[in-house]
């Protein structure tokens, strides 16, 4: 992952029904960076994460991946992992079977390292069990497993951490300052603190409020 | 990325999901048992209703087949996207500038084959029982899988356009009804012009028409009506 990559917001703008949820957004991300969207419930963090991800368009501006749209770039569907609310598992498949289709979806096969993310997620004794029979908390740490997977560049997690204990959480948080410091870049919403300090020292935030149209002009006439 | 590898990619994508539709269409099999079920149930319930009359039941038998089976298949449309919807798979897939017409038509083929095509057998089989003669049978079996496989990708429209709707079924038959009427038309017209000893290739030459061009645009359907339905 020695290559540089660059994510760019620019002018974002996203519009629910009659409501601007935000507008004249811009930010760009690099290898190494964390960017954290906050803001109230209701606020867009989920809209944002999924105009960023391709699967709504912005209703204004464009969202760049090194520099070329996310909808023409051909890269960049398998330089991409979004993990959702709803975690794209499948009950009917194995823990294993699910992660190896979103192997072979990114275009590779390795058998080994599906093992060694299991592993490494400290959920390999449910292997071979049917994802349908996983706790929820096991079945997050499956939806977290499918960004292990080695060609990834650019993590996009919704809430990450719901439903997840504590040392999971650490584990997870360890594996997402691994990923920084390989060079990923991650955009996340999560409600609760960061706990690991190395990983608060790098974030940055976007404040959905404040590029919120109705709560700017609020601000000005009561200033 | 160049122009090859990018189609190679596509093409392993499309063998990719080929095999996962098939494993879970294995795996949920009440999707292919109820389809031919309920196939079984109505052509069965018209010989109670029509009385002891082979005659009358050896004429009306194709069309029933192939009433009976434009429902079953409008039954069985509901569930084509809706899981994969539920549990957010389809999310993932929209994600970059993935073929999503190439993955919709490998949904679709899969569901052709363990419906559509076991469908067109078990009509053969109950008109065969019906004392049907072998060779209206054979033009009965090739319209039915000409016709099925338009059947499924147009319906596949309405299926991928109503995906977010919690009760679709209704809905979706009121989108693809109107569309499923001229293959009707055309199918179990083969049946009666052979049974009536009219030449029947141009019903199945239109037939074929039909699911070309359904093989051709409703992919393109499909995946213009997912990415605008959600959102």
């Amino acid at each position: 992952m020695s290559t540089s990559n660059q994510l760019s917001l620019e002018n974002i703008c996203c519009i629910r029904g009659n409501n601007t949820l935000f507008t004249s957004l811009n930010s760009i991300a690099i290898n190494g960076d964390i960017l954290r969207i906050r803001g109230e419930n209701g606020s867009g963090k989920t809209s944002l994460l999924r105009i960023i991800a391709g699967i709504t368009s912005p209703d204004d501006g464009q969202v760049l991946w090194n520099g070329e749209r996310i909808n023409k770039s051909d890269s960049f569907a398998s330089d991409i992992a979004y993990l959702a609310h709803r975690d794209g598992i499948k009950n009917e498949f194995t823990a294993l079977e699910n992660l190896r289709f979103y192997q072979q979806l990114y275009h590779q096969n390795n058998p080994q390292e599906l093992l060694d993310i299991l592993t490494a997620l400290d959920i390999s004794h449910t292997a071979y069990i049917p994802a349908r029979q996983l706790s929820f908390g096991q079945r997050r740490r499956l939806g977290f497993a499918r960004l292990l997977l080695a060609s990834t560049k650019l993590w996009l997690l919704d809430e990450p951490f719901t439903g997840i204990d504590v040392e999971g959480r650490s584990l997870l948080e360890q594996h997402c300052l691994n990923f920084l410091n390989k060079g990923g870049i991650i955009v996340l919403t999560h409600h609760a603190e960061i706990e690991n300090s190395a990983l608060i020292a790098r974030e940055k935030s976007i404040d959905l409020t404040t590029f919120n149209p109705i709560y700017t002009h609020a601000e000005t006439e009561t200033a | 990325m160049n122009n090859t590898a990018t189609q190679i990619g596509n093409f392993s994508s499309f063998s990719l999901f080929v095999s996962r539709e098939s494993a879970l269409l294995w795996s949920n099999q009440e999707n292919i048992v109820q389809p031919l079920f309920f196939f079984l149930i109505t052509v069965s319930l018209f010989p109670f209703s029509l009385g002891n009359d082979p005659e009358l039941l050896k004429t009306i038998m194709p069309s029933v087949s192939w009433v009976a089976i434009v429902l079953a298949i409008m039954m069985s449309l509901s569930s084509l996207f809706r899981g994969d919807y539920e549990d957010g798979s389809l999310e993932q897939w929209l994600i970059g500038n993935r073929s999503l017409s190439l993955i919709s038509l490998a949904k679709v083929l899969v569901y052709w084959l363990f419906n559509g095509v076991f469908l067109s057998i078990l009509a053969c089989i109950v008109c065969l029982a019906s004392n049907i003669d072998l060779e209206h049978i054979k033009v009965l079996f090739i319209s039915l899988l000409l016709g099925t496989i338009s059947l499924q990708l147009i319906g596949g429209i309405g299926a991928a356009l109503t995906v977010t709707i919690e009760r679709s079924g209704l809905l979706i038959a009121i989108v693809v009804l109107p569309l499923f009427i001229p293959i009707l038309i055309f199918g179990a017209g083969a049946v009666v012009r052979s049974v009536s000893g009219e030449s029947v290739t141009g019903a199945l030459y239109t037939l074929a028409t039909l699911s070309v061009l359904a093989i051709t645009f409703a992919p393109f359907g499909m995946s213009f009506a997912l990415r605008n339905t959600i959102e």
